[in-house]
Parts: C-alpha cells; sequence; structure tokens
C-alpha cells in the first residue's frame, strides 16, 4: 500500500515535471510575443479602429461608423479609384503568378539539371534580387525613354518602328511594362525556392521511374511536380501577399498617381496617396480614409490565404 | 507535419500584419523619401531653448520644400544675422513631394520648426485653422510693403494674414536663341505667330516644344496654367468664373484647352512617356526650340549649360487681343509656428522679410524667385531681369486653379490636369476638355452649379 502511494507520488512529480516540460516553450516565446503585439497586433488594431473616423492629421479625432466604407464603395471619387485600383492589382499580381513563377520554374528545372555554367547562370538570375527597387526602376525608365532609351533604339534599329511605343506613357501597355520589371527583378526569388524544393527530391524516385520506362517529361510531371507542389503553393502564397501590398516599382516607375491616367494604380499607391502623400497640389492626407483601404487591403489578403490555408489542409488531410 | 503549419502560420501572420502598418505606424516617415537630395549640408539642430530674454542666443529652425536652395538660404540668413546676430536659424528642408506630410507630423507631433515655407490658399490655410500658424495681423511693416492681393493667398477668410508673402514664380516661353537666329524666326506676337513659328522649326527637323506630359504636373502647372490667363483675360476673367459670372465651360476656356491642341502636334514623340528632366534634356541639347516653362528654371539652366544662348518671352496673345497676360504665381510665405517657444524671435525675422533689403537680397540669391513686395528691385541677375520684364504692360494672375478651386473634390488642379493632357495627346477635344472641367466643379463648387452659360 505504501509502496503504490510513493509510486503514485512520483507518478505524480513526474507528471507535473512533464507538463512543465511541455509549457515551457510558452515561456520563451514571451518575449517575442510582447514585441509582436506591442509593434505588430496592435498597431494594426489601432489601423482597424482608425477607419472608423474622419479628420485631418494622424489622430482624426470624429468618430463616422462606417462612413468611410461606404463612401469608398459608393461615391463616385472614391469608388472609381478604388475599383480601378483593385482591378489594376489584380493583373499585377496575375502577371507576376503567370510569367515570373513560371519562368521561376523553368529556371530551376534548367539550373537543377546541372548545365554548364549554372552557377553564373544562378548568380544572373538572382542578382536584380539584391538591387533596389528605386535603382531599378531607374534603369528601366532610361531604358524604356521614348527619346534615348536602348528598347526604342533597337526597336528602330532593326526596322520595328511601328512597336518603339512610349511605353510608360501608353495607358495600354504601361501596367504590362512596369509588371515585367517587376517579373524581371524578383524572378529569382521562387527559382531559389524551385532549386531548394528539386534538390530535396531523391534521385532513387526519379532513377527507379527511369527503371520503370518513364520519359524524363513523364519523370517531371509525374514525380517531382507533385512533390514540389508544396515549393509552389509556398510561392504563390507570397507572390499574393507581395503583389496585394505592392507600392515601391510604381512609385519608382509611374509616381504616386499611377500615371498614366491612373492606369497602373495600384491598391499600394491609392492607399499612399489617400493615408500620407495626399493629392497634389493640395496634399491633404485623408487619414481615416486611408486606414479603411488599409483594411480592404488587409480583409483581401486575408481572405486569400485563408483560403490558400483550406486548400493545403485538406490536401494534407489526403495525403 | 503539423509543426510545420505552425512555424508557417506564425510566418504567415508576421507576413500578413505588415501589410498595414503604413497605416498602423503612426509616422508618414515609414515612406522613406525617394531620391533623396542632398540636403545633408543642414544639421537638424535640436536645441529646446526656453523662452529667452531679447539679448539672449535663440536657435530657430526653418522648414522648406526647397531642398535646391540649402546655399543660398544660408546666404540669406548670414545676412540677417549682421542685423541680428543673437537669432541663429537653421535650414532644414524636406523634399518637394513628402512636405506637406512631413510638415503636419512634426506640427502634430511637436516637433514642428519655428518658422516654415507656407504653400499659398488651401494648404497653409488648413494649417492656420487648425491653429498651427501664428496670426500675424499686427506684424510691423506688413500691410506697408505688401499689396491686400499679395497678401490674400495666406490670409485666413476674414483676412487675418498668416504669412509673410515670400516668393513668387513666373512664366513663360523659353527658346533657344541659336535656332531661331538659324532659322530666321522673330520673337512671335500673336498666338498665330507663335504656331507659325513651330512650324517652322518642325519643318527643319527640331522639335518646336520641349514639353511633354510624363510627369502630369507639368502639363497644368507650365502649359496649361501659363497660357490659360492669356485666353480667359487674366485676374478678371479668373473672378468671373469663380463667382459665377462665367461657366468653366464657355468660349473664352475652350479657347484656352484649344490652345493646348494647338500644341500637340509639336511636343516631341513619345512625349506621353517623357519626364520633366527629359524636357530639360531637349531643350538644353538644343533638340528643341521653345520650352514653356517657368521660372525657377534659370539656375538649372544657366548652371547646366553656361555656354547655351536662350532667352525667354510672353505668351502672345491671339490675333486681336491687345492686353498680354503673364501667369505670376504667387507661391510661398513664410509663417511661424504657433507652438514655437521662439515666437518673438521668429516674428524678428519676417519682420525683416518685409524689408526693401531682405527683397534685393533674395532676387540676387535666387534668380527665377522673385520677391513679391510693393516695390521689387530689379534683380542682377540677366535671364531673371528679362523674366521680370515681362510683367510689364500685361496682366498679371495667380494660377488658374490655386484660388477657391482646390477646396472640394474632384478639385480644379486635378480635373485641368488630366483634361490638358488628354487634350495635348489628341484623346479629347478642347469642346470636351472644358465640359468636363465644369461637369466636375459643379459637383461641389456652388457658382460653377449656378453659373450663367
Amino acid at each position: 500500500m505504501a509502496q503504490s502511494t510513493a509510486g503514485s507520488e512520483a507518478r505524480g512529480s513526474l507528471h507535473r515535471y512533464e507538463l512543465r516540460r511541455k509549457l515551457i516553450w510558452l515561456l520563451f516565446l514571451l518575449p517575442a510575443l510582447l514585441i509582436y503585439v506591442r509593434f505588430m497586433a496592435l498597431p494594426l488594431f489601432n489601423s482597424l479602429g482608425l477607419s472608423f473616423y474622419q479628420g485631418t492629421g494622424l489622430t482624426p479625432e470624429r468618430f463616422v461608423g462606417f462612413d468611410n466604407y461606404i463612401q469608398l464603395f459608393t461615391a463616385p471619387l472614391w469608388r472609381d479609384r478604388f475599383f480601378n485600383a483593385l482591378g489594376n492589382t489584380a493583373v499585377f499580381f496575375a502577371i507576376h503568378m503567370l510569367v515570373q513563377n513560371t519562368l521561376g520554374l523553368l529556371f530551376a528545372v534548367l539550373l537543377a539539371t546541372g548545365i554548364k555554367g549554372h552557377g553564373l547562370l544562378r548568380t544572373i538570375i538572382f542578382l536584380p534580387a539584391t538591387l533596389s527597387v528605386l535603382i531599378i526602376g531607374f534603369l528601366w525608365r532610361l531604358i524604356l525613354n521614348p527619346q534615348w532609351g536602348a528598347v526604342n533604339q533597337f526597336l528602330k534599329a532593326i526596322g520595328l518602328e511601328q512597336f518603339a511605343l512610349p511605353w510608360l506613357g501608353d495607358p495600354t501597355w504601361a501596367l504590362i511594362v512596369i509588371s515585367l520589371v517587376s517579373v524581371w527583378q524578383w524572378v529569382g526569388l521562387p527559382t531559389m525556392f524551385y532549386l531548394a524544393g528539386l534538390l530535396t527530391i531523391p534521385e532513387e524516385l526519379t532513377e527507379a521511374a527511369r527503371v520503370d520506362g518513364a520519359s524524363s517529361w513523364q519523370a517531371f510531371w509525374r514525380i517531382k511536380f507533385p512533390l514540389l507542389l508544396p515549393v509552389i503553393g509556398i510561392v504563390a502564397v507570397l507572390t499574393f501577399v507581395g503583389n496585394v501590398n505592392a507600392f515601391d516599382i510604381i512609385y519608382a516607375m509611374a509616381g504616386a498617381r499611377g500615371e498614366p491616367a491612373y492606369s497602373t494604380d495600384l491598391l499600394g499607391t491609392f492607399f499612399y496617396r489617400t493615408a500620407i502623400a495626399g493629392e497634389h497640389p493640395v496634399a491633404i492626407p485623408n487619414m481615416g480614409m486611408g486606414a479603411a483601404v488599409a483594411t480592404v487591403m488587409f480583409l483581401i489578403l486575408l481572405v486569400g490565404v485563408s483560403v490558400w490555408l483550406l486548400l493545403t489542409q485538406r490536401r494534407g488531410a489526403e495525403m | 507535419m503539423s509543426k510545420y503549419i505552425v512555424v508557417l502560420l506564425v510566418v504567415l501572420a508576421l507576413l500578413i500584419t505588415s501589410c498595414a502598418p503604413p497605416a498602423a505606424a503612426p509616422a508618414p516617415v515609414a515612406e522613406p523619401a525617394p531620391a533623396e537630395q542632398p540636403a545633408a549640408e543642414a544639421p537638424v539642430v535640436e536645441e529646446p531653448a526656453p523662452a529667452p530674454a531679447a539679448d539672449e542666443a535663440v536657435s530657430l529652425t526653418m522648414g522648406s520644400w526647397r531642398v535646391d536652395d540649402v546655399a543660398q538660404i544660408n546666404a540669406i540668413i548670414a545676412e540677417f544675422n549682421k542685423v541680428y546676430p543673437n537669432i541663429s536659424i537653421t535650414f532644414d528642408p524636406t523634399n518637394p513631394p513628402d512636405y506637406n506630410a512631413t510638415l503636419r507630423t512634426q506640427l502634430e507631433g511637436g516637433t514642428g520648426p519655428d518658422l516654415y515655407y507656407l504653400r499659398s490658399f488651401a494648404t497653409s490655410r488648413q494649417l492656420f485653422e487648425e491653429g498651427f500658424i501664428e496670426p500675424l495681423a499686427d506684424l510691423p511693416g506688413l500691410k506697408e510693403s505688401f499689396s491686400e492681393a499679395s497678401l490674400g493667398p495666406w490670409s485666413a477668410a476674414d483676412g487675418t494674414p498668416y504669412g509673410v508673402p515670400f516668393i513668387a514664380v513666373s512664366h513663360g516661353v523659353y527658346y533657344n536663341k541659336n535656332i531661331f537666329q538659324e532659322l530666321g524666326i522673330e520673337i512671335p506676337t500673336t498666338w498665330q505667330e507663335l504656331l507659325a513659328a513651330a512650324q517652322t522649326i518642325k519643318d527643319a527637323g527640331y522639335t518646336p516644344f520641349a514639353n511633354a506630359s510624363g510627369d502630369a504636373w507639368t502639363i497644368a502647372e507650365i502649359v496649361f496654367m501659363n497660357l490659360a490667363p492669356t485666353f480667359i483675360g487674366g485676374y478678371e476673367g479668373r473672378q468671373a468664373y469663380l463667382n459665377g459670372e462665367r461657366c468653366f465651360n464657355d468660349e473664352a476656356m475652350v479657347n484656352a484647352f484649344q490652345a493646348v491642341a494647338d500644341l500637340g502636334p509639336f511636343v516631341p514623340d513619345g512625349q506621353e512617356a517623357l519626364t520633366y528632366y527629359d524636357s530639360q534634356q531637349l531643350f538644353l541639347m538644343g533638340q528643341a526650340a521653345m520650352w514653356l516653362g517657368g521660372s525657377w528654371d534659370i539656375p538649372v539652366f544657366e548652371s547646366e549649360a553656361p555656354e547655351f544662348e536662350w532667352g525667354v518671352f510672353g505668351i502672345p496673345a491671339p490675333e486681336g487681343q491687345e492686353q498680354r497676360y503673364v501667369t505670376f504665381h504667387l507661391d510661398a510665405g513664410m509663417g511661424v509656428n504657433a507652438a514655437s517657444p521662439n515666437k518673438e524671435a521668429a516674428k524678428t525675422f519676417l519682420e525683416w522679410m518685409t524689408t526693401p533689403e531682405f527683397a534685393k537680397l533674395l532676387a540676387n540669391q535666387l534668380p527665377g524667385f522673385f520677391p513679391i513686395s510693393n516695390n521689387p528691385p530689379a534683380p542682377d541677375n540677366v535671364h531673371a531681369a528679362e523674366f521680370l520684364a515681362l510683367n510689364e504692360g500685361a496682366g498679371l494672375d495667380i494660377r488658374l486653379a490655386w484660388e477657391k478651386l482646390l477646396d472640394g473634390q474632384p478639385d480644379g488642379y486635378t480635373l485641368m490636369q488630366d483634361s490638358a493632357i488628354a487634350v495635348l495627346g489628341g484623346d479629347m477635344t478642347a469642346q470636351e476638355a472644358a465640359d468636363a472641367l465644369q461637369a466636375g466643379l459643379a459637383q461641389w463648387y456652388e457658382p460653377a452649379q449656378n453659373c450663367q452659360p
């Protein structure tokens, strides 16, 4: 009996120890959590709160309820700019998704085959991502300049004068061209993700497939591609988050108004004009409305990422 | 796998929340000024000086959007210090596009400069109404040195002045003397002669006008609002629009937009994507013969191409119209931070700004920026004097959109800008442009709603 009590006591303390050991990680999380809450979560909620206020300056004081949102979605001036920016952002994202991530996959497969000079190629592909967006914007503005830019000089030299357009001044082309510049800059990132993903796929799998008579085309689509899907998912969600928030490349190449005629205006530049810069020449920012725009952007991101999580988790359950 | 998802979730949460901080973080400084100009020469002096006695040393800071003028303003301050050695002033400019937002942040955070440049009309009036600018009703010298009209852009609705009129800029047509000589072109005296000259220049293989719409504001400020007074009848014409006696799509306004359309065939290829800087270069390199421009570029042209021979003429009136007009825009005033601990010292500087000595100094330090005082001294700089001479016999007015038309949405500036760009590019007729302006303003501007067509 005594023995059994002692045993249960020992078991109890062991249990407590186990419990403590299991919960100790919370303690280690605490500093990061505090910083995160103070500098990220709280400002986020502040911003949500700000979107219910009106007034000039940094701390609008007049509570207006959902008025900012109603204005944003119904007043023609705000509504047209907002949906224009939303549409442009969708195009910007679509071009990145299609061109950047497809090219990235292509480059990664190429590099993974270990072709001659792949080290150099890898550097070249990644190099633009290390440069400042402002420098990239400036360089491409020079390259695309209709008077003395390299692109149009080249087109004229090979007799394609009718295609020497003022690229950044043409409402049909400006957004596409700027998106492609951004793709050019960032294509190195998905390439690196995919390359890392491809290198973790065991050689045995492809070898076995080859033995079974699969062509390298089949081996890629049936074996490597499915194993790469998680990486593709991550790249997709990073592209989504990065592009819904995009601002810098437009600011560098088309200015804060998304010239010409708002044809390159993204949610990011729309937000910047509304909340921070104001419209030239008055330049009085509207913080409350800006916060409303930021909140809508946040909701778009939240929905997008949640959908992605839902999809990937269901896949995980199936597997 | 589940651990992986937890990590991923945390990472994602971080990523997601990082989307909002521009609004959340209470500092527009979050967006660093692009291509920051070398304003480093002006070190920020943070000296909390508790209300000093009259002869005690005081340091003031001066906020501005003129990052190009550090040396010149410091020279002016040095002259001020010869008279008032106790008051030291640090010139601390901000990149122009960020100035309004930065200033507002500073003022609300209680770190605003003691003295600062004031934009004319709506922008500074709002700051005044919110109590950030000290009223100057009793500043000695103000009423004597400046006319009612000059004080207007920095006065409250009830007429209380809150800024000392500081800088005006003029507008005109720059021309390349060599090309004009080579082609035997005389300075045009009518709008029709100007267009004929442009045709001659184009036939000779040059670009007639360097203007381009890649930077939208240039079309608004140095093209449309440069030539508009000539076609709408200057100050009186503008007031007639502002008080509803004329509609914004009347014949005169259509003519002003038509003048922009007239320039359409004579601007550079690919003008849609050429920036302000590109235009300057086209003109400096002798590829373009003329440039509708502002006087603030005198120092730029003089320093970039000292050998280049250029002159300037005013926008010529259309045939049959005697009166010439010049857009002489009241651009900057100077105000005192209402929360400054050194208001008296700051007012001493403002008082000095009303003296003829200051006007003379300003005219010579900053050629192309003109003092606004009643009897402006003739500048020593040849080009600046040439610009100022355009005012003789001409009707003077400020830029069309500034007074009242910026007070609502959609604002007159943006409407004029977007319409003028469309007209220049041939995407809109002059009549359509004027109709768009009238329709846009009629959404909020009462006189435009009740105007008599």
